[in-house]
This record gives C-alpha cells, structure tokens and sequence, in this order.
C-alpha cells in the first residue's frame, strides 16, 4: 500500500496511473456502477456521448490495464473485472469523484502527456495490479 | 579517423540532447526515472567528448569504462527503485 | 574487467529496451518504440565493444561500434523530438 494512505491520496494515485483521460473515468465508473452488465462498444459511445473508435480505444485501454475485461469477442462486450481490492478502490474513486469532481478533472488534464507516463511504466516489471500481495 | 572523430562528436551532442530532454520530462513528471535516465545520458555525452583527446585505443582506459559504469548503474538502480516504490 | 563492464551496459541496455518494447506493445505509444530501438542499438554497440576488446582484438570494429551507437541515437533524438508530448 502507498503511504501517505489518505483515502484522497490513494485515489489520486490510482488516476494519474490507471486512468489516461476523463473520458476513461466516466467508462470505468459507468461498467463500476452497473456491474455485472456487459457493456458493448456502442453502448458505451452512446452513453459518453463520444464516438465509437474513441469508446473502442477507451475499452481496450481500462481492459490492457485489467480494471474490466473482454466476455465476449463479436460483437466485442466488456465487464468488470473484480476483485477484493480493486472493488474496495473503485468505490473509493467512485464516491470521491462525485464529490470532487472538478478538482480530479482539473488534475487528470494538468498531468503529464501519456507518452511519458507509458514511458515510465514500461519500467515497471510487473504490469498487471499485484491481486494476492499484502 | 577524421569519419571516426565526427561519429564520436555525433554521439556525444545526441546524448547531451537525450540528457537535456530527459530532464525537461523530469521537470514535467516528477518522476525520477526520467533524472536518471537525464544524468546517465549527460555523464555519457561527457564521457565522449573526454575520449576525443585519446582517440583511439580509448575504450580500454579504465577511465572511461568506470565512467559509462556508472551511468549504467545509475539507471540500473532508478529501475529498481521505480519497481520497489511500486510494490511497496 | 572493461570486458565485464560492456557486457554490463550491454545487458542494461538490452533490458531497457526489452521493457521498453514490450510497454509499446501494451499502449502503442512511438515514443517507446524509438526508445526501444536505441536502447537495443546501444545494447549491440556495447556488445560490439566487448567482441572488439576480448573476441577478435586483431579486427578493429571501432568504426561500428561508433555507427551503431550514432544511428541509436539519432532513433532517440527523432522519437524524443516528435513523440515527447501527447
């Protein structure tokens, strides 16, 4: 676990790592709140208002980070993917982004072009969220 | 020697440029990672412009390779440390 | 002991690369590729030190082990030019 382990700072860490656009937030919480729904690309650009390459992209992305996953392969579905911990945060980031909308908006523009977060990522030998440690 | 020499000094500015970027991403992420990639690159780019004056037979002096040891260690333990931090 | 620092750098180079490769792989992001490329490209430039040095010391590779280092570099230079941002 991260320390300093503030409620907020776990969220906000968990965003500027995970989470590459407001519009990958709004997903996430979407499949989060309407879990075990299986959401389709469509649907998905439907409810974001966005288009549906920009949903195809947002799914592939939350789904390579294993925050949801792929049920179904055409027409492509997706649902979350849960487990004790990430439930746990995913409520957490739930409830505090509709508190604190702004000023995590506000934060996931002002950060770092994503190129450079992939590139610091990449370092990272374990990629996939560690489910069993602690 | 002359193709060898403006190789060398082809390396050393594009490592001076890398470090330079590198920083800039530093400055821009906070992430450490991208200082240590900053610093290894600039302490190479000095390593090479230093082996102009030797030229040739360089890369056995023992100044040189203890030098490019250290920007590889340097980069070595940025990596593990992003990795500690990670699991942390 | 030179010998054994090329293949060091050679290794930790080579690492790099190979994480940066496969982090492009996962985001598709050029920015990693281009870095991939160098780092392998520095990887092979040391390996090439070390095989001057210790495996054929009567054949003079210098003129290689400056060209792949050069065209590294120049593949970090145009990917940290065009792909630094966004």
């Amino acid at each position: 676990m991260p320390e300093p382990n503030t409620p907020s700072g776990e969220v906000d860490q968990f965003i500027l790592e995970q989470i590459d656009s407001v519009p990958h937030l709004e997903a996430l919480l979407l499949i989060w709140r309407t879990r075990p729904k299986s959401w389709s690309i469509n649907e998905m650009a439907k409810s974001l208002y966005v288009p549906a390459e920009l949903a195809e992209n947002i799914l592939r992305d939350l789904a390579q980070r294993n925050l949801i996953e792929e049920v179904t392969k055409s027409p492509r579905e997706y649902h979350y993917l849960s487990s004790r911990d990430q439930d746990r945060l995913i409520a957490l980031v739930d409830t505090t982004y509709r508190r604190e909308l702004i000023r995590i908006s506000r934060m996931i523009h002002a950060r770092a072009p994503s190129a450079l977060r992939e590139f610091a990522r990449a370092f990272r030998f374990t990629r996939e969220k560690d489910k069993e440690k602690e | 020697m002359i193709v060898n020499a403006f190789l060398l000094g082809v390396i050393a500015l594009s490592s001076l440029v890398a470090g330079v970027f590198f920083l800039k991403f530093w400055r821009q992420t906070h992430d450490s990672l991208f200082l240590s990639f900053g610093i290894a690159f600039l302490i190479e780019a000095a390593n090479r412009i230093v082996t102009l004056q030797d030229a040739r037979m360089n890369e056995g002096n023992p100044w040189h390779y203890l030098v490019r040891l250290i920007a590889f260690i340097i980069i070595l333990a940025a990596i593990l440390r992003k990795n500690y931090e990670a699991s942390r | 002991m030179a010998a054994a620092v090329y293949i060091l750098g050679a290794v930790t180079s080579l690492l790099c690369g190979v994480l940066l490769l496969r982090g492009y792989f996962g985001a598709r992001k050029k920015l990693l590729l281009w870095s991939a490329i160098c780092f392998i490209g520095l990887a092979l430039s040391n390996f090439l030190v070390f095989v001057d040095l210790v495996v054929l010391p009567n054949v003079d590779l210098y003129f290689w082990r400056l060209l792949t280092a050069v065209l590294a570099m120049l593949a970090l230079l145009w990917g940290l030019i065009w792909e630094g941002e966004a």
